[in-house]
């Protein structure tokens, strides 16, 4: 295999192909973009979080000058109208019934967007309100009505090996898993850390608020632009909507403005297609930031767990009860819930685990991934408990890591594929970029943690390249640009294999009816699987060019040397372009070379590979007003192979400045049933005057992944350990422990005024009990 | 539900023109001076203008200049130019350090201060300041021009005391003099500040005793306000002051009427007044160890 060094265009941080385009503002998204008689949709939304829906009247809507169609329950009879990769349980306008406030009940189809706007205050709904349930713990009260009384279909990428769907009450998903015996392991435990803890609703913002264009055509073909994560996904669920074979749904989607998991899966796709399908017209549905967050946030979760340890500081057993409140529809919570199962047992040997969540319906903006999908939100838990254990040991929390942590090759799960990864390596390497060892000043703290993310998802990954005559080359890619720099990726893959400089390659994609099937763009997959597909469809078209360039040379095949870029027969040197005009006699021809990746030989085990954050933070905090800042960030990005160093880097700091988010600011807050702070004024997103003040970022090149040159994926894994370094590293410069994200400056400050008033009740007390 | 609604802009030659415009177009009208905070209203349906009148076009009304002792601001100078002027940055250094941390660098080289405080959001920095630092306020109108003191400006959230269709032209500050101390200190968590705390003194003595006090307190309550019950307990020796300082603090959380509010408890922001009155005193008398 190809060592660092031996690369000409991969392992290189070249200029990102994109670059120029968005930083003159000319690159494409699909909120630019306008159709030929294209008209606007605009939504009316519930105010109620629960009610059933006694009537909708919209005949005064209709009839504005520039209205041309309503689309409310009333319209959607024809049309399967429900929509969800996991369950079918989404209506694509609110049937019947609403389930969060927000929720989509009418939409308005006008020749310009401010007359839908308008006309939305035409539509009378006569509503019947039901209490709403806004939290598990009412979900779950015995008697509690049932958010969603009617069963549902199973997704069609449900990604759980048993497909069937089983709503018990107003739990949507349930998983489990189990090895060892637990109970036995806590009994003979020497310490054991057992407490509550909680990660808050959040918003995975994006610059990019939910867009789509829809025409369903004259002809009954129905081509979709959106700013989709995951074209192949929504294309399915169309087809499903429209009962149509999947060639009738074309799904392109352009550049995309970030996504962070908020546009995996189907969003408004559904809706604005059936407003095209309605109207007879195009139909653009452009959301705002406000309405966007009345689409899709992360899960919070309350997870139970203890962890326990031997005497020297082995991990004997962790336990863990969580529950998502995973709001009105399952999206993909049921996803983050199996995930987070898997994640919450993190990088470690530990001989008895016993995890049971629950995914639980609740009258509050449906949730579905977050970056990481599960692990920020069991990360936390599980990292500060590894803390507090080290201290009850009084041991390291480094060297107590080091103690339990997976080495390669070893399982940390008993029916996944082994650590494929060098955490002890990346815990001491971020460990000495901090140095844990030496004093810290006053008031500041610091604390590494890690993670271990089964990443990858399903692995059915399908790509061509087009080689052509005049030595260009494109690549068909069904992974979607989100800003992560899949495209420069890519073609540095191509150019690497084919011999060609790298502004030579074209990226073509995402467009259902052009580029082959790949799953999703998510769980850092796309330079593991869409990469390797890359390569070997690269490969595949060499193979064809030396079957034509033996014809051309007249020689047997094993007579030609492969030399980078072409083929040698003694003297004479042939490029592949050469060859190609030499077979075809002719300008403009191209070949296809292809590959099809699917979960077999060394794709069968799961995950595909383990993604592995190790962050580490050292803290400054304000005691008198409780505000945390953070001095240094340290990450490490153990990718195997950094395709393209530079991009892999910043993915890690854009991944922990995600997770520092979540950790000082982050928060969706619901007072009763309406969300309170659904705007970016009152949202509070990291700025860049909240970075730290030293930052080093640092990159792992085992080669170890199954990836086009032993390369693995990055991007999610930093953001798990931030929540924990925060919360621990606090605890180590003011002695107070808090198990509740965000860390806000007053919840900070509370924990610090109740730490002195039981210091001050205690010495008290303790004086008096004292005993001799 | 967020898209905003047509509107037209109208650009007047002169003050008189701009009043008489918004006389014309009746309620239907506000005066646009930077739009940083009016148009995210209007895109919240929380105002619904289908006129504005444009303030920053208007000739004059962006000028900085040196007035004996006092700087005169035009109302349409953007937070910008405010802190990059000379004038304020050698005379009032305060107001330029906080004009500086205002917002973002958009919104500074967008809004004015005269915009911002007519708008009146509670959360805002600079009315906090002038309160303390006891500037006056030119207001014209259709029929003439009169003076007022910031006091007298706003009289709760977003709400202003001009006349329909007058338009506040200046903020005139009176400049530091060598027996002034000021500082402004705020804390910030959040898209805008949770508590912004002004503070003046007067010493005769090089920060050995303060003959006068003022103290003003912002985004707690709805509008910011002066403190006159804690201003009389801020005079007297530095060693007797610093040791008593609960006391004003005190005085100003008692007069804020503070309540339970997402930017945090009330007894919070009791204690942040403490934190921050200690922290504003400790910057106006030149400690290095003030944060």
């Amino acid at each position: 295999m190809k060592r660092p060094g031996d690369f000409q265009v991969v392992n290189h941080s070249v200029p990102r192909s994109d670059g120029v385009a968005k930083v003159t503002g000319t690159a494409t998204y699909t909120s630019d973009m306008t159709l030929v008689h294209m008209a606007w949709a605009k939504v009316l939304r519930s105010p109620y979080a629960h009610a059933r829906i006694v009537s909708i009247d919209s005949s005064a809507a209709r009839k504005r000058p520039g209205v041309i169609a309503v689309l409310t329950e009333d319209d959607v009879g024809d049309l399967y109208p429900y929509y969800g990769h996991a369950v079918k349980d989404h209506p694509l306008v609110a049937i019947g019934k609403v389930r969060f406030v927000g929720e989509p009940i009418a939409a308005v189809i006008a020749e310009d967007e401010l007359t839908a706007q308008d006309a939305l205050d035409d539509i009378n709904v006569e509503y019947e309100e039901f209490t709403p349930i806004l939290d598990v713990d009412s979900a779950l009260a015995p008697g509690a009505q049932k958010i969603h009384d009617r069963g549902y279909r199973a997704g069609n990428f449900r990604g759980f090996d048993d497909q069937s769907i089983d709503i018990k009450g107003n739990i949507c998903q349930e998983v489990h898993i189990a090895w060892g015996d637990v109970e036995k392991a806590f009994v003979s435990a020497a310490h054991i850390a057992e407490g509550e803890f909680y990660f808050p609703m959040i918003y995975a913002y994006a610059m990019e608020p939910y867009v789509a264009i829809a025409d369903y055509d004259a002809n009954g073909k129905l081509t979709v632009y959106s700013s989709a994560q995951h074209p192949f996904m929504v294309r399915q669920d169309l087809a499903d909507v429209f009962r149509m074979p999947l060639n009738n749904v074309r799904v392109v989607v352009p550049f995309v403005g970030g996504g962070y998991g908020s546009k995996s899966y189907t969003k408004i796709e559904p809706l604005v297609a059936a407003c095209s399908w309605k109207s007879g017209r195009p139909v653009k549905l452009q959301l705002s930031v406000e309405e966007a967050f009345l689409t899709t946030r992360g899960d919070d979760a309350r997870v139970r767990i203890r962890t326990a340890v031997d005497a020297q500081g082995k991990l004997v057993a962790r336990q863990a009860t969580i529950h998502f409140d995973t709001g009105a529809y399952a999206e993909n919570s049921p996803m983050v819930a199996r995930k987070a199962t898997n994640r919450i047992v993190g990088p470690y040997r530990i001989p008895n685990v016993k995890i049971d969540s629950f995914a639980v319906y609740t009258n509050t903006v449906p949730a579905s991934s977050y970056r990481g999908l599960g692990a920020a939100q069991v990360t936390f838990p599980g990292e500060s408990q590894m803390d507090e254990l080290a201290e009850k040991l009084r041991m390291d929390p480094v060297q107590f890591r080091l103690k339990n942590l997976a080495n390669r090759g070893e399982s940390i799960n008993p029916v996944a594929r082994p650590i494929d990864a060098d955490v002890p390596g990346d815990l001491r390497e971020v460990a000495a970029t901090l140095h844990m060892e030496k004093p810290l000043p006053p008031h500041h703290g610091r604390s590494v943690c890690c993670s271990a993310s089964d990443a990858g998802a399903h692995p059915v990954t399908l790509a061509m390249v087009q080689v052509y005559g005049d030595g260009s080359v494109s690549v068909l890619s069904g992974s979607t640009e989100i800003g992560q720099g899949s495209h420069t990726v890519l073609a540095q893959i191509a150019a690497e294999e084919m011999g060609v400089p790298f502004e030579k390659v074209r990226l073509v994609g995402s467009d259902t009816a052009i580029t082959l099937f790949e799953r999703s763009t998510g769980a850092s997959r796309t330079t593991t699987l869409m990469g390797r597909a890359v390569l070997e469809a690269c490969r595949e078209a060499i193979a064809q060019i030396k079957t034509m360039a033996a014809e051309v040379f007249g020689v047997a095949q094993e007579d030609l040397i492969e030399e980078r870029g072409g083929v040698r027969h003694g003297e004479k040197r042939l490029t592949w372009p050469e060859i190609l005009e030499e077979y075809f006699q002719m300008q403009g021809a191209s070949i296809v070379g292809r590959a099809y990746l699917r979960r077999a030989g060394d794709l069968q085990a799961v995950p595909v590979f383990w993604e592995i954050g190790v962050v580490g933070v050292e803290i400054d905090v304000d005691e008198e007003t409780g505000k945390i800042r953070l001095d240094s960030l340290a990450t490490i990005g153990d990718v195997g192979l950094a395709i393209h160093p530079a991009m892999t880097e910043s993915q890690d700091l854009g991944a922990a400045t995600m997770g520092m988010g979540v950790g000082l600011f982050e928060e969706l807050i619901y007072d009763g049933q309406q969300l309170m702070n659904g705007t970016m004024l009152e949202y509070r997103v990291p700025r860049f005057s909240d970075m730290a003040s030293n930052i080093y970022l640092k990159l792992a090149q085992n080669q170890d992944g199954v990836g086009p040159y032993g390369a693995k994926g990055g991007g999610e894994g930093s953001v798990n350990p931030v929540g924990a370094c925060i919360a621990n590293a606090l605890y180590q410069t003011s002695g107070v422990r808090i198990r509740r994200l965000p860390i806000t400056p007053e919840r900070v400050w509370k924990a610090l005024q109740e730490k002195k008033e039981s210091a001050a009740s205690n010495s008290s007390t303790a004086h008096v009990l004292s005993k001799p | 539900m967020t898209t905003l609604s047509r509107f037209e802009i109208h650009q007047p030659a002169s003050v008189r023109e701009a009043s008489q415009m918004l006389s014309e177009f009746g309620e239907e009208a506000g005066f646009y001076a930077g739009g940083t905070e009016l148009l995210l209203a209007m895109r919240h349906k929380a105002l619904n203008y289908r006129h504005l009148v444009d303030l920053k076009v208007i000739p004059g009304l962006d000028t900085i200049a040196a007035n004996g002792d006092r700087i005169d601001i035009g109302a349409a100078c953007t937070h910008r130019a405010v802190e990059r002027s000379g004038h304020v940055l050698e005379k009032l250094p305060v107001l330029a350090e906080l004009e500086s941390h205002v917002a973002n660098v958009r919104v500074r080289a967008t809004g004015t201060i005269g915009g911002n405080l007519c708008f009146a959001e509670p959360h805002s920095d600079p009315a906090t300041l002038l309160l303390a630092l006891e500037a006056r306020l030119t207001a014209e109108g259709a029929t003439g021009s009169r003076e007022l003191g910031m006091e007298d400006l706003i009289d709760g959230a977003y709400s202003n005391n001009l006349q329909p269709g007058e338009i506040l032209t200046r903020v005139s500050v009176p400049v530091a003099k060598p027996n002034h101390r000021s500082a402004y200190v705020k804390f910030q968590i959040h898209e805008r500040p949770s508590l912004g705390l002004a503070l003046w003194l007067e010493t005769p003595d090089n920060a050995q005793t303060f003959a006068a006090a003022r103290v003003a307190i912002g985004c707690v309550g709805p509008f910011p306000a002066r403190v006159r019950e804690a201003e009389a307990m801020l005079t007297g020796s530095r060693s007797e002051l610093e040791k008593r300082l609960d006391d004003p603090a005190d005085a100003i959380a008692d007069s804020a009427d503070l309540l339970d509010d997402h930017e945090g408890s009330a007894a919070y922001k009791r204690h942040l007044i403490h934190v921050f009155l200690r922290r504003a005193f400790l910057r106006a008398v030149g400690d290095s160890t003030a944060r």
